[in-house]
């Protein structure tokens, strides 16, 4: 096809352009392959010009060529693009090297296959080595932050090893307690992402399980987004799957690899603060009231005690935290085996004093080839991870409590008991609320691979992943010492034992056929198996009876709960890619899977996909400036089944009991139904990528909708039926969107390379339906002083994430609309006759927790051994609701609060339309004019409305900048050293954004929950600074 | 090559066979794991009980959080409280926890049926009964004959008029039930109330039909006499007083109240309608019980808050009474009234007042003296106080208002008191509407809850469509 059309086209186009240039040169000469054949139809074309003309069947040209040409551009399909220097010369000969790169550019896709990125009817996002370790995170799933379309990763604070949230393409379950984050795959065996928050009402920020795995280990992440992608995992992935591969050994000599690096954090942001007015109320002197700041001004303090000042507690308490990340890794092999080790360690120290995380790895691989038909491998990493996990929650609250005219660092009595002028210090707690776990983990797998004719591969994996997750709380009581001030009156003892075990089991055959020269299939068929068991012990001693001495004997109450969780699952799926004159690729799947999860009668269930990949510029005959264009379709089905123990009646053990000797027992206020059918998700997606100018631009662009149907959801029943939950298929989520990636590379010299990608996602969601007599679902809810508690609430007909709260009560000249939903903020205040803003106390949606946009741009600036380059991660219009604030309001810590004792007129009108004018005194007790006006304004109004507290917490973060260098090789001549990179990188440390308080992206939920919107009194974020030494041998 | 062809494609068939097929075959068994091991899919009776006689406790608790601030034994320190001010509040926690026991309580009665445990069925019967009259005296009409089993998703109203004779009816099964002698099964411990004595249920269950039948005071089906009848099998003494015990473990939810007050979460401050009820303002005599029922200020003195205006600027410590630990109402072992002798007392004054005056006086001094024993009176100060003319009027005086007045007292936090209150039309002395009270009201008190969000949201249809002023049918 090619050639017949593209040489007339060129002619046509070479004449045109010979006519219209003036003076011209002549050069001639043979395009050849590396072996010297010729390469008939090869494009040579003068840079910058439309002037060029292609190869003749024995690969030679001629090409006029105007007289200000200084370089050729030699191309040919599946082979390396060329620019050639012309100088003075008029013959020109040029050997083209294949392309791996275009021809052969191999992804990791669903089940571990490699396949060719060209024939994929799907999105398909991969990172490498490199952007996956730049910012030194050591959680891989905030590695991925700002770096991949359509991925939203939410950081969930800056505690050592916190959680990290992802989710792709949108939030798909109408379940609040669903797990909508992607499958994480490690060399072709799902491992376990989730995050098991502390039992009791204190957070400590735990981390997701993926934060084991070592990014210096990691190879590569395949992102599949869409249900196409992610089909043959089908039920499991979703909610899209992380295809992560880890370093092999590679045939040659023993190479090793040796990094370093330390970082230091900071908080990046702090709330601002009022340092005018001291301890007390009512702008009264004191130094022992519960009131940290609503007293004297602190100039009028000093007359009473010179000594008397402000502490700026929040940051006094804080610390410039540290990490150390240690790796070593050797690898080599020759042409029978290869082989990988590493070993690493990390640790770090938080911000808050006290928090730690430290994690340990191990990693061994192998593969060994017996012959050609047959080759097997296999890995194993043991990790260990886990650290102090201060109460944080209790540690920033108390810190809002402590007087600012007061040292909250010195805490501690020489008896060891707490230094204290009254209110609960927050080191203290910190220091001995311990909570501290430790991970012992194993993931392993085996690969066979046998291939027994050309055309029939069969291949079986075994994987494990095993972790037992030890934790212990201890909140001591009080030691005996006279007048102390304990944490507790009693104290206890909490041990949790929670283990886990994943196997997974995957037999594989690859039958590949090729029909004739054009038209070639490859038909995979497959068996999968999953198999998860876990189980979690509880114990916990209440009321230590010898102080100081923390073991289970010596409590006087032993409580203790368990919960066991089993589930299977069996597919089998079958692939069928159809390629036909590598141009047009057609790939159908199918599975089918059979769950434990549900009914017998429904426990089956089939889904498809078919997609399409269309190389089009070949066909359409394309400028060549267009180097390589594809449209992409197709259309997914997957099936979902329940999580366990959903389909039965039960009963359970009441909380409170065991009490006097009695165990309680209660119906399950959730209905569970032998009746559940899995969930359907449909879900359709177009993309066109093209690239341009021999790759030097390129895009990619998608566009996706996805309907998750018969959801299967915990529905809320009326209680008079004996439940509050009846679980059942219903419900519909759609989730539509588009992802954009330009990249581009606008200088590419041999010294100076500039590359630069940007990202681009947009994700709207709507609740198309919940069930019938079903208005809404409540997903989560925070608490706020009087009335100020806003919830995260789905309706029909509106997007996922609404948030809801009290208000203030607007104006509205035509009189209030009956059924009032939304508010608008930017009506004017209904004043009371007091003068202060009237209160609404209806729920009304008052923001939106989901981005309206998300957009990541990343830059990369190399010259000669010095690469520079950064990242700014984007998120717009996304609202939150600041506990921080609300808290800070109560007790006039912040710097608007400075107008506490000042007069004011409130903007608004009264009830009968005339604008106020009646001046009040923000202070509390008597005001100027004698008037009483009790707690004051902030106390009376403000904390209690919501839609104070629920602001905009968009940003632009400069997420990571990264300076480093390569020494040159030419001074490792001498020495052992192959390589030598030196890098020092920052974290966060540009960050805009409206928010007020600390880093907006921080909430309490942790990863494993939905009700994102809620800040909490969460650990802050950080900047983080690394410098790093790379050495490989 | 064609035959290999085949025959290498038939080789790969059976392999394909040979690894699938038992895998799919076998995996029917190796799926059937699907028996939760954490929840049993049965209850015993005796944890069914339990749970549901030391839940009775919680629901009576939080009824009264509701209804103390209407009858104005509580304010809130915050001005223009909802509950203060008698605004349309859905109670959804409330009715969610009443019926929550009410369920179990369904579940209790099939299994000891099933077991013929006759004490278990007919202790589950009048527990039932204290559930569901709190229930239908908050809201009036309410789902019950299709209750509790969830065979339908969207369960009927019945009406109040009909539940309250299946009040009595279910009271009348228990007595029977109880009254049968020897049982298979012993209750114990599992009984928070009464941990298993038998004739004290008995006595209970005739002590909650006197409550039931003295509700219809203002209808035509009103009967002294069969209240009085009630009476006379019921208590004789405080110490058979119906109360949920409580435990360190699990302590008095008024004394959590009181303790969160201490630290500076409010709550439980007494209102100054009580306050003046009991120093002589109201009636010219200081009633003794003050500080063995709530704390004092700073200054040693009882100051109460008025409903609705809030704290103003009193410190949000020190200054006005509230609930404390160390009083019988609200230390941390404190029980938790259900239904009581001096309630009864109370009860028989009323229902005697008409026919035999004597009698009625008789019980009006003996409910007196019953609740100042109770909460730790001294005797002298009892006596001071039964001797003042104020109190003391003697049986041909005695008047309903002064009944009222001392059952008033007398049932400080018991929700029963708000029964009290709209069939006595609020018409305590002094009683006055609260500040800032719900405009839509008209200035009178609220004589009914709506309904709460969970059923207009999810049984809409069924839902009665209420306001504050609806009258239940004993209340018209």
């Amino acid at each position: 096809m090619k050639m017949k059309f593209t040489p007339l086209f060129l002619l046509v186009l070479c004449l045109a352009t010979t006519l219209a240039s003036g003076q011209t040169s002549q050069i001639s000469g043979k395009i050849t392959s590396e072996e010297g054949d010729p390469l008939p139809g090869a494009s040579i074309q003068v840079m910058g010009t439309m002037v060029g003309t292609v190869t003749n069947l024995d690969g030679k040209y001629v090409l006029e060529t105007p007289s200000y040409a200084t370089k050729l551009i030699i191309s040919y399909i599946g082979y390396e693009t060329a620019e050639v220097e012309i100088g003075d010369r008029s013959v020109i000969d040029y050997q083209l090297y294949p392309d791996i790169q275009q021809l052969g550019e191999i992804v990791v896709t669903a089940m571990g296959l490699e396949q060719e990125k060209r024939s994929l009817g799907y999105a398909v996002a991969e990172l490498g080595s490199k952007e996956i370790t730049q910012s030194k995170q050591p959680n891989v799933v905030n590695a991925l932050a700002g770096q991949v379309s359509g991925v939203q990763i939410t950081n969930s604070g800056g505690a050592p090893g916190m959680s990290s949230r992802i989710i792709i393409r949108g939030i798909t379950s109408l379940n609040p307690n669903a797990d909508n984050q992607p499958l994480f795959v490690v060399d072709g065996v799902p491992i376990d992402n989730s995050t098991s928050e502390s039992v009791d009402n204190t957070p400590r920020g735990l981390s997701n399980r993926a934060a084991d795995i070592n990014p210096n280990d990691i190879e590569n992440i395949s992102v599949l987004k869409g249900a196409a992608a992610t089909a043959l995992y089908g039920v499991r992935a979703a909610n899209g799957a992380v295809i992560i591969t880890t370093k092999k050994g590679k045939r040659g000599a023993v190479s090793i690899n040796v990094k370093s690096s330390v970082g230091f954090d900071q908080i990046n942001k702090y709330p601002d603060f009022q340092e005018q007015y001291g301890q007390g109320f009512s702008g009264d002197y004191s130094t022992d009231s519960f009131w940290p700041s609503w007293g004297a001004p602190i100039v009028a303090g000093q007359v009473i005690d010179p000594s008397y000042k402000f502490y700026d507690n929040t940051r006094n308490v804080m610390q410039t935290g540290k990490q150390f990340d240690n790796y070593i890794s050797v690898s080599g092999g020759d042409d029978y085996t290869t082989f990988f080790g590493s070993v690493s360690n990390f640790q770090q120290e938080g911000v808050i004093p006290f928090s730690t995380w430290d994690r340990t790895s191990v990693k061994l691989s192998g593969d060994v080839k017996v012959s050609d038909k047959f080759n097997f491998s296999g890995s194993l990493n043991y990790i260990k991870s886990g650290g102090d996990r201060v109460p944080h929650d209790r540690i920033m609250e108390t810190l809002m409590y402590w007087a600012v005219t007061q040292d909250a660092t010195d805490y501690l009595n020489p008896d060891g008991t707490q230094k204290t002028y009254g209110n609960s210090n927050p080191l203290y707690a910190a220091r001995f609320w311990t909570y501290e776990d430790d991970v012992n983990r194993m993931i392993g797998n085996i690969n066979l691979n046998y291939k027994p004719l050309d055309w029939l591969a069969i291949s079986y994996r075994l994987g494990t992943d095993y972790y037992s997750d030890q934790r212990t709380e201890i909140e001591p009581g009080p030691i005996g010492a006279e007048n102390e001030v304990p944490i507790s009156s009693t104290g206890f003892i909490e041990e949790t034992r929670i283990n886990s075990r994943d196997i997974n089991s995957t037999l594989n055959l690859t039958i590949n056929k090729k029909f004739n020269e054009r038209f070639s299939s490859i038909l995979r068929i497959g068996q999968d198996l999953f198999d998860r068991s876990s189980n979690s012990l509880v114990a916990t001693g209440n009321e230590f009876d010898i102080p100081l001495f923390y073991h289970m004997s010596n409590t006087k109450e032993l409580l203790n709960s368990q919960s066991k969780s089993q589930r299977r699952l069996i597919g089998v799926y079958g692939d069928l890619m159809l390629n036909f004159d590598d141009m047009l690729y057609l790939n159908f799947t199918g599975r089918n899977d059979w769950t434990s999860t549900l009914a017998k009668a429904n426990r089956s269930f089939f889904y498809p996909s078919v997609s399409l990949g269309f190389v089009f510029d070949e066909v359409l005959n394309l400028p060549t400036a267009v180097s390589y264009s594809k449209f992409r379709a197709s259309f997914a089905e997957v099936g979902k089944d329940a999580s366990p123990y959903q389909t039965a009646k039960t009963y359970e053990s009441a909380s409170g009991f065991p009490l006097n000797g009695e165990l309680g027992y209660t119906r399950s206020n959730v209905l569970g139904s032998p009746e559940l059918r899995p969930e359907r998700t449909t879900s359709l997606e177009f993309g066109l990528e093209a690239s341009f100018l021999q790759n030097r631009l390129g895009f990619d662009l998608t566009w996706y909708q996805s309907n998750s149907k018969d959801q299967i959801i915990p529905v809320p029943v009326s209680n008079a039926t004996g439940f509050t939950r009846l679980v059942t298929n219903a419900g519909e989520l759609e989730n539509k969107g588009i992802e954009l990636v330009l990249n581009g590379t606008p200088i590419s010299t041999l010294d100076f390379e500039w590359d630069i990608r940007l990202n681009f996602t947009r994700n709207s969601n709507t609740v198309v339906s919940i069930r019938e007599g079903i208005e809404s679902i409540p997903v989560g809810s925070q608490f706020g002083y009087v009335g100020a508690t806003t919830s995260m609430i789905l309706n029909e007909g509106d997007p996922y994430g609404n948030l809801y709260g009290t208000s203030y009560e607007r104006y509205y000249a035509d009189g209030k609309p009956e059924e009032l939903e939304e508010l608008d903020r930017d009506l004017p205040l209904l004043i009371d006759d007091d003068g202060f803003p009237t209160r609404n106390g209806d729920q009304l949606i008052i923001g939106n927790a989901q981005p309206k946009w998300m957009a990541g741009l990343s830059n990369s600036f190399t010259y000669k051994g010095i690469n520079l380059s950064f990242l700014i991660d984007v998120r717009y219009g996304i609202d939150q609701f600041d506990q921080y604030g609300n808290f800070y309001s109560a007790f006039g810590f912040l710097d608007y609060s400075l107008n506490r004792n000042d007069v004011v007129i409130f903007d608004g009108f009264l009830e009968n339309g005339s604008a106020n004018t009646k001046p009040v005194w923000l202070g509390q007790g008597l005001g100027p004019d004698y008037a009483n006006y009790g707690p004051g304004f902030y106390r009376n109004d403000y904390r209690g409305v919501s839609e104070n507290f629920v602001k905009d917490a968009s940003f632009i973060k400069l997420r990571n900048i990264t300076l480093g260098y390569d020494l040159p090789a030419s001074l490792l001549d001498s020495t052992p050293i192959k390589g030598v990179n030196f890098s020092i990188s920052a974290n966060n440390i540009l960050l805009w954004t409206p928010w007020k308080g600390f880093d907006p992206e921080s909430f309490s939920a942790g990863a494993s929950g939905n009700a994102t919107a809620f800040t909490g009194l969460g650990y802050p974020g950080v900047q983080s600074y690394f410098f790093t030494l790379n050495l490989t041998f | 090559m064609l035959t290999k062809m085949k025959y290498k494609n038939k080789s790969v068939a059976i392999l394909l066979a040979l690894v699938f097929l038992p895998m799919i075959n076998g995996c029917e068994s190796y799926l059937d794991i699907n028996k939760d091991p954490n929840n049993p899919t049965t209850a015993p009776i005796t944890g069914l009980l339990a749970h549901a006689s030391f839940e009775t406790g919680d629901n009576v608790q939080n009824i009264s959080n509701i209804t103390s601030y209407y009858m104005q034994y509580l304010a809130s320190p915050n001005a223009a409280s909802s509950s203060d001010t008698q605004e349309p509040v859905p109670y959804d926690q409330t009715w969610f926890e009443l019926y929550d026991v009410m369920t179990d309580l369904s579940d209790l009665e099939v299994q000891a049926g099933e077991l013929n445990a006759r004490n278990y069925l007919g202790i589950a019967k009048i527990l039932k009964a204290i559930n569901l009259g709190l229930t239908i005296d908050l809201w009036g009409n309410i789902p019950y004959t299709e209750a509790f089993f969830a065979e339908t998703l969207t369960p009927a109203y019945d009406s109040d008029q009909v539940l309250y004779d299946t009040l009595q009816q279910l009271l009348d099964e228990a007595i029977v039930m109880l009254g049968s002698g020897e049982f298979t099964f012993e209750v114990g411990n599992d009984d928070f109330i009464y941990e298993g004595d038998i004739d004290l249920w008995i006595k209970t269950a005739h002590a909650l039909k006197a409550r039931y039948l003295l509700h219809l005071s203002k209808t035509p089906e009103f009967n002294a006499a069969n209240v009085l009848s009630a009476i006379d099998k019921s208590y004789a003494d405080n110490v058979e007083d119906a109360t949920v015990s409580y435990f360190e473990e699990q302590i008095n939810p008024w004394a959590s109240v009181a303790q969160a007050n201490d630290a500076l979460i409010l709550g439980g401050w007494i209102s100054e309608q009580l306050v003046e009820a009991m120093d002589g303002t109201s009636y010219g005599v200081v009633d003794p019980r003050m500080p063995y029922m709530f704390g004092e200020t700073e200054n040693g003195e009882f100051v109460g808050t008025e409903n609705g205006a809030g704290r103003g600027d009193a410190p949000e410590q020190g200054a006005r009474s509230t609930l404390v630990l160390g009083t019988y109402y609200s230390s941390r072992t404190s029980p938790l009234e259900i239904i009581t002798y001096a309630e009864c007392k109370f009860i028989e004054a009323e229902a005697a007042l008409a026919t035999n005056p004597a009698r009625a006086y008789n019980a009006y001094l003996n409910g007196i003296i019953a609740h100042m024993e109770k909460v730790g009176v001294e005797s002298d100060e009892i006596q001071a106080y039964i001797s003042n003319p104020a109190v003391a009027v003697g049986a041909g005086a005695l008047t309903s208002d002064l009944i009222m007045k001392e059952k008033y007292l007398a049932m400080f936090l018991n929700p029963e008191s708000w029964v009290d209150g709209r069939r006595y039309d609020y018409n305590y002395k002094d009683m006055t509407a609260p500040q800032n009270l719900n405009p839509n009201l008209g200035g009178q008190f609220l004589r009914r809850l709506i309904y709460p969000e969970s059923e207009t949201q999810r049984n809409g249809l069924n839902v009665p469509n209420v306001n504050l002023l609806n009258r239940l049918w004993w209340d018209k």
